[in-house]
């Protein structure tokens, strides 16, 4: 996209383009550059480094091959992601509307109480579950200091895998959610309670469809997120499940397989930046953000 | 207007000083080969306050952001004093804009709004403060006001405040951009009374624009009239009300009864094919025409007071001005007429009535 | 006003909200718990609380190593990205540009995109320009991720300023660096305030990025996790809690300056 930008037949540089040029020249060269690197290492022979130099589909053969299992971590990541954005959707959507019809003046702080969680490390807050559901840990100590047998083995499942993207990717999904909710003009919700509407009607016809762009923002970031993510299935998970982010890292890491890695990266790549496109062409950003 | 006015062809008002402040020939200005603006030419007097009006798209608003400088001209010349300024920026025009949103500085108290043109020019902070204080005075707004944050002052005090900045500039000429059309009904006629004042006191040149005829009728020593970016009339406000230049402007000018009729070897015929009793003297080009009547003009017939044109219909609505009250009357033919009288000349009679103006009361213009 | 059930239904909604907090700060709280017990290894009901890790956390040579990569990293990030997104704020929201949708939609694709993954890809890009790893890189690296983030914060603000001041202020006869100094940026500052404290806080508790483009150098969330994935010790709860209550400081004081420079200029 940039490079259309940049390469558009002698562009005026109208104060717009101006003002974006430097943030282009960042995302052209730290974010389309890398990625155009990993689709060029994807066609490089395999466990070698002659990218640019060679052309091979062996490492896309590779992952199709019928013996591979990749696909199971595919399979794994995209489902864990799945089940974590329908999650978050009913975890987030009584805290969204609340934080926008039910908390008044405490809605600020509670946002803070919200955001805070995102600036600390995720492996922090993750290793922290760890403490808890370990044994001897919090909730096993607690059980046992009360009489109880002890907790239930929880760490090192997938279960806790995906309770642990719920929980670093919950604030994702509840900012988005928030905005699109505030894009409901309370008088329409007025107006259809006027018209006889009762509230599961008032919900299904006014408030979902006008809520939609930023339920549906906080749903495609979270699933994108998820389906990327390492860290819950590292500490959390025990690599009781392996996500294709981890293959990925391992092909790059201790196999030194940097083309097998890159055709794996490009593979996600290309699902999560595929629905990421599809589903911000439908957005107006303009109204989201800036209530106009 | 009590006299009955007799149509004059219409004339520009004559000039108070020979020489205008600013002088416009020929300005055009071309969005996408769209002319939002197109071919002005007018002289604007030292002193004078010209308020333009025209429905929202005429241009009115792109004409005085070339004059404010916030825009250039595609075509003609703005001159200033006899400078041509055409390309001169906003910054370095000794002119300023009242805007439509007033566009008062939300992170300052109003004294710093009111500073602002004098902090540019590094007056010392005494002296604005001084300067500041003393226009306030001026605009009428109280002295502890000086520290509000602006965003808590009501409309009509941000009304003040913007006049008050606009005055800290000391500029030659004045434009205001619609600056009253939020406010309500009694503040702004509260408001055009002391920007009148203000003006006379000052003597300074005003341009104003706004779409309310009656803004413009209290406020303006001339009138211009726009639509689809020409300036059709200019005037003063008796001529532009009573000697419309045609048809639109006169609707533009608030209600009035449009009768069409056709040039014939006896003179004017209605639609029906009776004869129109006009005023003499009139230079209609083509074969078409409307006679127009204000509703004011328009009154009951009865046997004691004829008149020289008549219509009958049925009153099928009456509502109440105030001191005035207007009746709706719709003809045989199913047209309907506006008729306003004084609340001491209330129609008694029945429904049925005969309606009717006298040839010198109305107007006719081509079209 | 509320009818029985609205009243019921807000009960369970602030219930919800209330157990959810609660929830996401748990963790944290078992982190503090862990840092201040006494003893090797962590059990629960802690018997004997002390400050013993703490004090060794703290005069630990190596973490003021980590401590100082990541505040450098997290300073460079925070002036540099509030630069970029200052202007890319305003190519976003204020001007009516041809590009300005692409624009828009290309800035969030970082955003959207699993950070691990584009700790990778920079690191491939990195490794192909011939350039090694270092907390130089890393810099890089959370720009390209921080930026959109601080755009957005940013131009949020930009969305409710009214480009008419400016004019005002032109016409009124300031110049565009005048005009920029006493309207322009005194309007935006909450934003760019906001952004700037997003941007040193997003910096100072990444880990992804970190981990894979920061090469030999390390920063507080990278060697947390590499201690707990080989080598628990209870320094690692005790960093955590002391990077996390730095970060909350650093949040509250924000705040408080905000709120004060707003009374101020009531």
């Amino acid at each position: 996209m940039a490079e259309t930008l940049l390469s558009a037949p002698a562009p005026k540089l109208t104060p717009g383009l101006r003002a974006a040029l430097p943030v282009l020249a960042l995302l052209a060269a730290g974010f389309l550059a890398p990625l155009l690197t990993v689709a060029a290492y994807a066609f490089a022979t395999p466990k070698s480094f002659d990218v640019f130099r060679s052309f091979t589909l062996e490492n896309f053969a590779a992952i199709f091959d019928t013996n591979n299992t990749v696909w199971m971590s595919f399979a794994w990541a995209l489902a864990l992601a799945f089940a974590c954005v329908v999650i978050l959707l009913i975890v987030c959507y009584p805290i969204a509307y609340g934080l926008n019809r039910v908390f008044g003046r405490w809605s600020g702080l509670v946002s803070v109480l919200f955001v805070f969680p995102l600036f600390v490390s995720e492996n922090v807050r993750l290793y922290g579950w760890v403490l808890f559901f370990i044994k001897n840990g919090v909730l096993d100590g607690a059980l046992k200091w009360f009489g109880f047998p002890g907790g239930p083995e929880l760490l090192y499942t997938p279960g806790i895998t995906l309770f642990g993207m719920v929980y670093v990717y919950l604030p994702f999904m509840l900012f988005p959610m928030t905005l699109g909710i505030a894009m409901i003009p309370r008088d329409l919700v007025d107006a259809a309670r006027d018209l006889g509407a009762n509230r599961l009607m008032i919900w299904r016809a006014v408030e979902l469809p006008l809520a939609m762009p930023g339920i549906l923002i906080g749903a495609l970031l979270t699933f994108v997120l998820s389906a990327g993510a390492v860290a819950e299935s590292k500490i959390l998970g025990g690599q009781s499940v392996i996500t294709i982010t981890q293959d990925i890292e391992a092909a790059f890491t201790y196999a030194q397989n940097w083309p097998l890695g890159s055709a794996l990266a490009l593979i996600l790549v290309l699902i999560v930046s595929g629905l990421a496109l599809a589903a911000m062409a439908r957005l107006d950003l303009d109204k989201i953000l800036g209530k106009r | 207007m009590s006299s009955v006015a007799s149509p004059t062809p219409f004339s520009p008002a004559a000039p108070k000083t020979p020489r205008p402040v600013l002088q416009l020939v020929d300005v055009c200005k071309l969005f996408d080969g769209f002319a939002a603006v197109d071919g002005i030419s007018l002289d604007i007097d030292e002193g004078e306050f010209v308020t333009i009006v025209g429905p929202s798209g005429s241009g009115k608003t792109t004409l005085l952001r070339m004059l404010a400088g916030l825009e250039s001209p595609s075509d003609g010349y703005i001159t200033l004093r006899g400078e041509l300024i055409n390309d001169v920026p906003s910054n370095r025009r000794p002119t300023c804009l009242v805007f439509q949103s007033l566009a008062l500085f939300p992170h300052m108290t109003v004294g710093d709004n009111i500073e602002f043109p004098l902090r540019v020019r590094k007056v010392a902070p005494d002296e604005r403060r001084r300067r500041a204080l003393e226009l306030m005075a001026k605009v009428r707004l109280p002295e502890d006001y000086y520290a509000k944050n602006v965003m808590l002052c009501s409309g009509g005090e941000k009304q003040r405040v913007a006049l008050a900045r606009a005055f800290a500039y000391d500029p030659d000429v004045l434009f205001f951009d619609e600056p009253l059309s939020a406010l309500d009904y009694k503040l702004k006629k509260l408001l055009e009374k002391e920007l009148k004042d203000l003006h006379r006191e000052s003597g300074k040149t005003f341009v104003y624009i706004t779409h309310s005829l009656e803004e413009a009728m209290v406020m303006s020593d001339r009138i211009g009239v726009m639509r689809a970016g020409k300036l059709v009339q200019i005037g003063t406000p008796e001529q532009i009300y009573t000697a419309p230049a045609d048809r639109f402007v006169a609707e533009f000018f608030g209600e009035v009864n449009v009768i069409p009729v056709r040039r014939s070897a006896d003179g004017w015929l209605r639609r029906d094919g009776r004869p129109v009793a006009v005023a003499p003297g009139l230079a209609i080009a083509g074969d078409e025409a409307s006679v127009v009547v204000r509703p004011e003009y328009m009154r009951f017939v009865t046997a004691e007071a004829g008149a020289d044109n008549t219509i009958s219909g049925t009153i099928f609505n009456e509502y109440s001005l105030g001191s005035r009250l207007q009746y709706q009357v719709r003809s045989r033919t199913g047209r309907t007429f506006l008729v306003e009288v004084p609340r001491a000349a209330a129609w008694k009679g029945d429904g049925e009535v005969t309606i009717g103006w006298d040839a010198a009361s109305a107007i006719v213009v081509g079209g | 006003m509320h009818t029985l059930g609205e009243t019921r239904s807000r009960f369970l909604i602030r219930a919800w909200t209330a157990f959810v907090v609660l929830a996401i700060y748990l963790p944290i709280a078992c982190g503090a718990l862990a840092g201040l017990s006494k003893g090797r290894y962590f059990a629960f009901p802690v018997r004997v609380l002390s400050g013993e890790w703490w004090g060794k956390t703290w005069d630990s040579f190596e973490i003021h190593v980590l401590v100082q990569n990541s505040l450098l990293i997290a300073l460079l990030v925070t002036v540099l990205s509030v630069l970029f997104a200052f202007f890319g704020a305003l190519a976003f929201a204020r001007y009516p540009w041809k590009g300005r949708r692409a624009f828009q939609r290309l800035l969030l694709l970082p955003i959207f995109f699993p950070q691990p993954v584009l700790g990778l890809a920079l690191l491939l890009w990195f490794n192909a320009l011939g350039i090694s790893p270092t907390w130089k890189t890393a810099v890089v690296a959370h720009l390209v991720w921080i930026v959109p983030v601080v755009t957005l914060v940013i131009a949020i603000q930009v969305f409710s300023f009214d480009p008419v001041l400016e004019e005002a202020a032109s016409d009124l006869g300031a110049s565009r660096l005048f005009t920029l100094r006493t309207v322009t940026l005194p309007i935006l500052w909450p934003g760019i305030w906001s952004g700037a404290l997003f941007a040193f806080l997003l910096s100072w508790g990444n880990f992804p990025l970190s981990l894979y483009t920061a090469g030999a150098d390390s920063t507080v969330p990278k060697w947390l996790y590499s201690k707990m994935v080989a080598g628990y010790t209870p320094m690692v709860p005790a960093l955590g809690t002391m990077s996390t209550l730095a970060a909350a400081a650093l949040l509250l004081a924000g705040g408080l300056i905000r709120i004060l420079v707003r009374r101020r200029m009531r």
